[in-house]
């Protein structure tokens, strides 16, 4: 029997039973939707991770004053409404703060999530996905950047709001021969000109993510161009340790004064430390890569087993079809075929399904709750094979029953 | 008349285990048929005529003995031949019809033409044509249970010629129908064998077997009789 007479076959076969097909592949549908979903929750999580760890302080001994927590992917939507009423940490804040602090090595404001990313333009060259950060100058000391080539950014450019700036070691490799040759230099960024003053040396990478892709703009000129941000941050930097949580107590207690809060008023921003949002997202990531797979994997299984189960139900009860195709000259391999095809086609559809529903899933997921999601093509193609792999194992053995039913006993079943 | 023999058996056996005892279904049968045969099988219930009917259709393999169609040993075939002779050599006729339930009658005519590989179009003239000859050229739109039973049999009967077989085996076609439907069937077979078709048919009933033009009487696994037909029903009508 030629390919395509299988195909139509089996699609009839199919469709004269949609109801049945549907059950039948509802494991195979809920895994690979599970799978997409998941997928694109990490994605858009990892992304926002990213975003943030890059501005957050990989610096040792330091804190941030913040009006939304780090954790923001662990809180429920009550909570987040909540959150959505707290003032914007200000300038005047940060001063509140870094006067309560005077023994701290370094207090700088820094505009916060979502960081913009954009297109850095050198010549005819041009780096793209550059997480673009309006900072104070302390900030390069918060977050203990080594200055590799020219100057960092000071007061002078921030009051005189001139277009200078510091780019991230991954800008200058990929734009310059040596970070020295970029000094001075323009560069094109959202389509205004700016002069590079220095380079931060390379502070390799964290959680298999390279956190060098940046270019620092002086706070004031940022916010002219993106605007002022509602997750504006004050990121502080004690010499040690020790002196982190009495420092972060003074921090509050300046924060409370700052914004006039009753002694029964909850606090209305926060103080974490960075290393929360790493220690979150660590858990979670080993949490959700050792149990994805597995449930992904069980899934699939339990839904191949499904369709095996439903497809020996449906060669026992088209024996007698089997027997008529065996006795009007159906080989083997054309039985086989048959229910193979049909299998596959099955799953095939199966996976289709749970592709859209798994994306359906994650733009749900991130429309109604604080997760952000990004579907992937990757876990699309995965989930597909996995659909068609399993119809493919799974529809060899009831193929290969049906096939190897004897001419006479199957026209003589009921 | 051995050169113009189509079908060869030599002591055909065919054994069955049923609990632990053997039942010889068939005890040796020796039989020629040649070409532009009309026979008819007929004996008692159990005596072994679905057996052998199996064994000349290819369904089913002898315990021992030799069975030659169209002088190739078919007895020591492997499957996927069987599959080849089944398809293209035997047009099989059941009592019940076997028709594919939710296949229109032209689907199901197709069917042999789907395993033999002949393309769409081909495959459709071909099946109205046999449709035709069998007089259901209106009806082969309709599905199986849209026929009276008749209408079906005429259309497995199509099925059965349509990819032009040297040999048309029927078990008791006439079996689940009516006398004056029996009539009409017959009266199909007769027409079929005299534009020289070979015809083998199983009844067990004696009218229906004076249609044919030789009749074979099993008995306990073995041929009992083997006589010629003086005048034939079906000839008769035909020529008249
Ligand atoms: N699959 C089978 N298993 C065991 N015995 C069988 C089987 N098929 C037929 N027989 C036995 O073989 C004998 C011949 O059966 P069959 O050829 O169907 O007779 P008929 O068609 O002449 O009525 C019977 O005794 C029957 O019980
Ligand atoms: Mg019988």
């Amino acid at each position: 029997m030629p390919f395509t007479e299988a195909l139509r076959l089996a699609v009839a076969t199919i469709f004269a039973s949609k109801l049945r097909s549907f059950f039948t592949l509802l494991g195979i549908i809920v895994s690979v939707a599970f799978l997409v979903a998941v997928v694109a929750v990490i994605q858009g999580m990892n992304a926002y991770v990213r975003e943030n760890l890059t501005g957050a302080i990989i610096g040792t001994n330091a804190f941030q004053v913040r009006r939304i927590p780090i954790s923001l992917g662990l809180l429920s939507d009550e909570e987040i409404r909540e959150l959505s009423k707290r003032p914007i940490v200000s300038r005047a804040d940060a001063e509140a703060v870094e006067r309560a602090l005077p023994d701290a090595e370094a207090v700088a404001l820094q505009s916060g999530y979502p960081t913009p990313v954009s297109d850095v333009v050198y010549g005819n060259q041009s780096v793209g996905g550059v997480l673009i950060f309006g900072v104070t100058p302390p900030y390069l000391t918060v977050q203990d950047y080594q200055i590799a080539a020219g100057v960092p950014i000071t007061e002078i450019d921030l009051r005189g709001r001139r277009p200078n700036v510091v780019i991230g070691w991954d800008i200058a490799d990929k734009l310059f021969r040596t970070p020295e040759s970029a000094i001075g230099e323009k560069v094109r960024i959202a389509r205004r000109e700016f002069t590079v003053i220095g380079v931060v040396a390379s502070k390799g990478t964290t959680l298999g993510q390279s956190f060098d892709g940046f270019v620092l703009i002086p706070l004031p000129m940022f916010e002219g161009i993106w605007g002022r941000r509602g997750t504006t941050t004050v990121s502080v930097k004690m010499r040690t340790p020790q002196e982190l949580p009495g420092a972060m107590a003074r921090a509050e207690e300046a924060m409370r004064l700052a914004h006039r809060l009753g002694p029964r008023e909850d606090n209305d921003f926060t103080v974490d430390k960075a290393d929360a949002l790493v220690a979150f997202w660590t858990s979670l990531t080993a949490l959700l890569f050792t149990v994805v797979p597995a449930v992904v994997c069980i899934g699939i299984v339990v839904g191949g087993i499904v369709i095996m189960n439903i497809m020996l139900m449906s060669v026992s009860e088209r024996t007698r079809e089997i027997g008529i195709r065996k006795a009007i000259g159906a080989r083997r391999s054309d039985i086989r075929k048959q229910f193979l095809v049909e299998t596959v086609i099955l799953s095939c559809l199966g996976g289709i399904q749970g592709v859209l529903a798994g994306w359906g899933l994650a733009v749900a997921v991130a429309t109604f709750t604080p997760l952000p999601a990004r579907v992937s093509t990757w876990s699309v193609g995965i989930a597909l094979l996995l659909g068609v792999a399993s119809g493919l194992i799974f529809g060899v053995y009831p193929a290969a029953r049906a096939s190897r039913l004897d001419p006479i006993t199957a026209l003589r079943s009921e | 008349m051995t050169d113009q023999a189509i079908i060869r058996l030599a002591g055909i056996t065919r054994e069955y285990l049923m609990g632990g005892e053997r039942i010889r279904a068939l005890a040796g049968i020796d039989l020629e048929i040649g070409r532009n045969e009309y026979v008819a099988i007929m004996g008692p219930s159990g005596s072994g005529k679905s057996t052998m009917m199996n064994v000349l259709g290819c369904l089913d393999t002898p315990s021992s003995g030799q069975y030659w169609l169209n002088g190739h040993e078919v007895s020591r075939m492997a499957d996927d031949d069987l599959a080849r002779i089944r398809n293209r050599e035997i047009g099989f006729v059941f009592q019940t019809f076997n028709l594919l339930p939710r296949a229109s009658a032209l689907s199901n005519v197709e069917l042999p033409l789907v395993y033999a590989g002949t393309g769409a179009r081909e495959r459709r003239s071909r099946a109205e044509e046999a449709l035709a000859r069998v007089g259901l050229a209106e009806r082969m739109h309709h599905r199986p249970n849209e026929l009276s039973g008749g209408q079906r049999q005429r259309v497995a009967i199509a099925r059965a010629l349509v990819n032009r077989p040297s040999i048309l085996l029927a078990d008791e076609p006439t079996g689940n129908l009516d006398s004056a439907t029996s009539v009409e069937i017959m009266r199909v077979f007769g027409e079929l064998h005299a534009e020289g078709q070979t015809v083998v048919l199983v009844t067990h009933e004696p009218d229906i077997a004076e249609h044919a033009h030789r009749v074979v009487v099993l008995r306990d696994g073995r041929i009992d009789t083997d006589r010629r037909v003086e005048h034939p029903v079906g000839a008769a009508s035909a020529v008249a």
